[in-house]
């Protein structure tokens, strides 16, 4: 074999400009995988982490139908209690209870439909990026405190600044009247324009109190140390909780199902561009493989008057095809990287990117980081389909006999 | 040498490129998959993105929309303007415009017996949306509005499920009306609407705009003009005289109020001029090496060609023709399977299995793969001009052969 | 000037690696017209070699060489190849043809790039074909004709555009001694015939006895240079 590896090696180089011809297309297609799915599956992992950790954390109890129906008469009963016992359950502090309703919110100047929503102030920073995020004035204090936070957006169509006052306008649970008159402690800028808009945060003490909630509330949001773990995590909420309860424990897939959906659209439809190119790629050095066969006709002829079988000549050009591959490869990968860790350090982004990511609720800048999937997925898949595209030439071998190998030109 | 070689110079390109049939098959099959991929993939896009487009518009948006000045960042009640006056009729009459509107538009509160939540509440003239947006013809149970005093409400599918209501039951509409007070009416659901997209469903309302303006006191104000033109891309000239007849008023093109749009529409388009020099670029590698082993197949031949007289001129561009030729049948044969596959996929490609995920992007789960003439000359003519040039080296160095060593290499 | 070809003190060295070649020192020609000569001698001997000077196939390392009153060391490319197109003609000892061309069409080919217009070409050509004796296998590839015929051919080729001088490099090599008999006869006969000088590079016994003048070359000099018939 070792004879064969060598000789093999040493074909390739027989004609130095045909060989870096098509080096240069495999590293070609090898590079731009490399950097494409490591640009595809860090913004991926950007785009949840950013989204998930704004406002809906990995995962939220909530009572069953809620998701699709979000009737402020569908509850969690004792949610405070719930709450902390998912945080025993789990180890984590980052779980937060939460009461959402629906009400008009009016200033002296405008009234606007808004969604209000009771948080539990020492944990809501943990489970949402939010709290730290108000830009001017202050996030809530206390449970029971008469105040409000809401969005920039918001505050400037009602005309409201820090300070001034808010009325609140809407159905409690019961079906009565719920209104409430609160100061604006603090406006924040959460970069997403819907959040910005549309919402308005009190203490889920004051929350259940003018909506007549009792001890209910909605959600319950959890927030887990890593993305990876959110399924582990969500069925061990779902063992924790009563049994017979009607609450569910929905992992963010479920909450968010056009978040994951979008993305394995952009998954598949990236693999559609990437198949392309790599077919493109081996239809162009299946040239390269099939010529150097047939030029050593001649050669191979000899070969097997010599003794040689034609399964080790097979062996020796498949050998060639691969060798030719493998440094392809390593080329395209190396430069792939180069390119992945420059746009690690200063970030990838691009004109307009900006705009779109604050509409999508997406980060603007994203961090290149390889993962052994995306540095060896796009290689392999090449390998793959190179190689196969070789057994063509080398089972052609199969079939020479000497005689005519070697009378042919 | 003249034009009379022309046709010997033809002759032998087209004969030499099918001296090695396999070969040429091979390179052949490379650029027709190439340009067939370029091509079906722009088109897809192309119909993915012209379809954003056109929900947009078809979504209450229009070509030209007309607001008082302030209305944009501020969509309430107070920035309401007069109908259109005589000078504005002029331009809105012309047989440039297909059909305008206007409508009252504001923020609002529905209530059922049940529930309540936020919506834009939209009084419109029912005759003049048709052909205008999208309410026209999205009715699907009970009637759409038949005039603008009637007292009916439409209601999108999903709202009135969240809402738990149906046809015919009551609901209470609640907003700010021009004095600055709540101003609320009971209207009974008459018709329900599907949308393509869920949040068209849940935002919108739609009343008479009689009675809109009625039940917020604005008396003949509207809130909006909208308009679609006969042209899409002819929009300036209509902009302009509109914006001459409407002094005062905020007078803008669905690419301003819409800049997302107008954005992802630009990045399509980077992209798919990216992905185009790509798929060359793949290509290439390809053509240049079987075009350089066919050279250096023939050295002995060039050789001979240059004891006869032939000049390097000549050689360079025998090969440069080979590559023409070579392109120019990958590219028939790519752009006729191209076609046939946007025919096959003219009933529409269904994406359904994505269809949360193109919602949340903003799209139907439907994709009609558009061809439009710009992308495919675009993908063409790339091809052909930097093929051409990409073949240069390969004609450069058979015309570079010294005849000795041409004819007497084995 | 009665001369066709005139050499003087033309050398010629190749240099493969390290190892510098004398193929030619010093050789003194000169070819008046109409003449038939046969260059003979081993191989190494320089013979191919001055063929290939004389068709300014190759440059000179020092000497000059006159063809038909110009100086072809002094050429450029393109003034080479204009040479070759208008005065020249070459039989190789094998890969004479275009191999996409039928025979027809190879003959015409140089015809065609002298510019001359299809009715006239197509004339010359089946003339000549005819002269040759191949006028019915005009329409085939060379693939498909015997190497007797496709040496024929390239003959034929090399007669029709008119030119002064006709360089042959082993014509003879690859055929059998009655292709190869009949081939120096067609020769002899377009010599005569035409009155274009012809210099054929051999080592064949066949091919220097139907030679009029004999020029033995050894180590790239010429040893004797003497008239035979």
């Amino acid at each position: 074999m070792g004879i064969t590896l060598r000789l093999a090696w040493r074909n390739i180089w027989r004609h130095p400009r045909r060989t870096l011809l098509t080096l240069s297309a495999i590293a070609f297609a090898a590079a731009i995988l490399v950097f494409m799915v490591t640009l595809q599956l860090s913004s991926y992992d950007a785009m949840i982490d950013y989204t998930l950790r704004v406002h809906h954390g990995h995962l939220q109890v909530q009572p069953e139908g809620y998701l699709h129906k979000p009737q402020i008469r569908n509850t969690i009963p004792d949610a405070r209690a719930l709450g902390s016992h998912v945080r025993q359950l789990t180890g984590l502090s980052a779980v937060s209870v939460r009461a959402m309703g629906f009400a008009l919110a009016s200033s002296r100047a405008r009234s606007y439909g808004i969604q209000v929503i009771g948080v539990e102030t020492e944990y809501e920073g943990k489970v949402s990026t939010i709290p730290g995020l108000v830009k001017k004035g202050r996030f809530l204090s206390s449970d029971d405190a008469q105040e409000a936070v809401m969005g920039h957006v918001l505050a400037r169509n009602l005309k409201l600044n820090v300070g001034e006052e808010l009325t609140l306008l809407g159905t409690g649970r019961d079906g009565s009247v719920a209104a409430t008159v609160v100061p604006v402690v603090g406006i924040f800028e959460s970069g997403s324009a819907q959040l910005d808009r549309h919402l308005v945060q009190l203490p889920l003490g004051t929350f259940q109190d003018v909506f007549s909630m009792g001890d209910h509330a909605h959600a319950i949001v959890v927030l887990g140390d890593s993305l990876e773990e959110v399924e582990e995590l969500t069925d061990a909420v779902r063992f924790g909780l009563p049994a017979g309860s009607p609450l569910v424990a929905l992992s963010w897939e479920a909450l968010i199902p056009g978040l994951k959906q979008a993305i394995q659209m952009d998954w598949a439809s990236g693999w559609f561009l990437y198949l392309s190119l790599i077919i493109i790629v081996t239809f162009s050095i299946l040239n390269t493989f099939l010529m150097s066969v047939l030029e050593r006709t001649r050669e191979f002829g000899i070969m097997l008057a010599l003794g040689a079988r034609p399964g080790r000549i097979g062996l020796l050009v498949m050998l060639e095809s691969i060798w030719l591959t493998l440094l392809g490869l390593a080329v395209g990968v190396v430069i792939g990287t180069v390119v992945v860790f420059y746009f690690h350090i200063h970030g990838f982004s691009y004109p307009g990117m900006e705009e779109l990511a604050a509409y999508y609720n997406l980060p603007a800048v994203i961090k290149l980081a390889l993962s052994p999937l995306s540095l060896t997925l796009g290689p392999t898949v090449i390998l793959l389909v190179t190689c196969a595209a070789a057994l063509y030439p080398a089972l052609r071998i199969r079939l020479l006999k000497p005689v005519d190998a070697m009378r042919g030109v | 040498m003249s034009a009379l070689n022309l046709s010997l110079l033809y002759t032998l390109a087209w004969r030499n490129v099918w001296r090695n049939r396999r070969r040429t098959l091979v390179i052949l099959l490379a650029i027709a998959f190439g340009i067939w991929s370029m091509v079906t993939l722009a088109a897809i896009m192309r119909g993915m993105i012209e379809q954003q487009v056109d929900n947009t518009i078809n979504n209450l948006t229009g070509h030209i929309q007309v607001h008082a000045v302030g209305y944009r960042d501020d969509p309430s009640i107070d920035n309401s303007m007069l109908s259109p006056g005589p000078s504005m009729l002029k331009v809105l009459r012309s047989e440039d415009v297909r059909a305008w509107a206007t409508r009252v538009r504001v923020p609002a509160v529905v209530a059922s017996e049940r529930e309540s939540t936020g919506v834009t509440l939209v009084g419109i003239d029912p005759k003049a949306e048709q052909g205008l947006s999208f309410i026209a013809k999205a009715v699907t149970e009970g009637r759409y509005l038949q005039s603008p005093g009637d007292q009916g409400l439409l209601l999108g599918r999903k709202l009135a499920e969240r809402l738990e209501t149906s046809l015919g039951k009551r609901v209470v509409l609640m907003s700010q009306d021009i004095d600055n007070e709540i101003a609320d009416r009971g209207f009974r659901v008459t018709g329900i609407f599907d949308a393509k997209m869920e949040a068209t469903e849940t935002g919108f309302v739609f009343v008479g705009r009689t009675l809109a303006q009625e039940m917020l006191k604005l008396g003949a104000r509207v809130s909006e003009l909208a308009l679609v033109v006969e042209d899409r891309q002819d929009l300036d000239a209509i902009l302009e005289r509109l914006a001459n007849a409407a002094q005062g008023l905020d007078v803008q093109p669905w690419t301003k109020l819409e800049p997302l749009l107008v954005l992802t529409v630009k990045m399509y388009d980077a992209t798919m001029l990216i992905w185009f020099v790509v798929v060359f670029l793949a290509m290439c590698f390809g053509l240049v090496n079987t075009l350089l082993m066919a050279v250096f197949e023939r050295t002995r031949e060039i050789g001979l060609f240059q004891a006869l007289g032939m000049r390097p001129r000549f050689i360079l561009s025998q090969v440069m023709l080979e590559s023409l030729t070579l392109l120019l049948t990958g590219l028939v044969i790519g752009n006729v399977l191209a076609w046939a596959t946007i025919a096959y996929l003219g009933d529409g490609l269904n994406l359904s299995a994505f269809a949360k995920g193109l919602e949340w992007a903003g799209m139907s789960s439907v994709i009609y793969p558009l061809a439009a003439a710009s992308d495919v000359v675009m993908a063409n003519l790339l091809v052909i001009v930097l093929g051409i040039i990409a073949s240069l080296y390969p004609a450069w160095r058979a015309a570079r052969y010294v005849p000795v060593e041409a004819i007497t290499r084995t | 000037m009665g001369h066709t070809v005139i050499c003087r003190r033309l050398s010629k060295t190749y240099h493969q690696d390290a190892i510098a070649v004398r193929a030619l020192s010093e050789v003194d020609l000169d070819v008046p017209k109409g003449d038939f000569v046969c260059l003979s001698g081993p191989s190494g001997s320089g013979k191919t070699t001055l063929l290939n000077l004389i068709g300014g196939l190759d440059a000179p390392t020092s000497g000059e060489i006159t063809v038909d009153g110009q100086r072809v060391d002094l050429m450029t490319q393109a003034q080479l190849a204009t040479m070759r197109l208008k005065h020249l003609g070459f039989v190789f000892q094998a890969y004479n043809l275009i191999p996409v061309l039928t025979g027809q069409e190879n003959v015409e080919f140089v015809m065609q790039l002298q510019g001359i217009g299809r009715k006239e070409r197509r004339a010359r050509a089946q003339a000549i074909l005819k002269e040759v004796g191949l006028e019915r296998l005009e329409n085939r590839r060379p693939a498909k004709l015997s190497g007797g015929q496709q040496q024929r051919v390239a003959v034929a080729r090399a007669i029709v555009s008119g030119p002064s001088l006709v360089l042959a490099d082993e014509p003879t090599a690859n055929l059998d001694s009655e292709n190869g008999e009949m081939l120096l006869e067609l020769m002899g006969r377009m010599n005569q015939e035409h009155g274009v000088t012809f210099i054929i590079a051999t080592h064949e016994q066949l091919v220097m006895d139907h030679a009029r003048r004999l020029i033995h070359l050894h180590d790239g000099r010429i040893v004797s240079d003497e008239l035979q018939r």
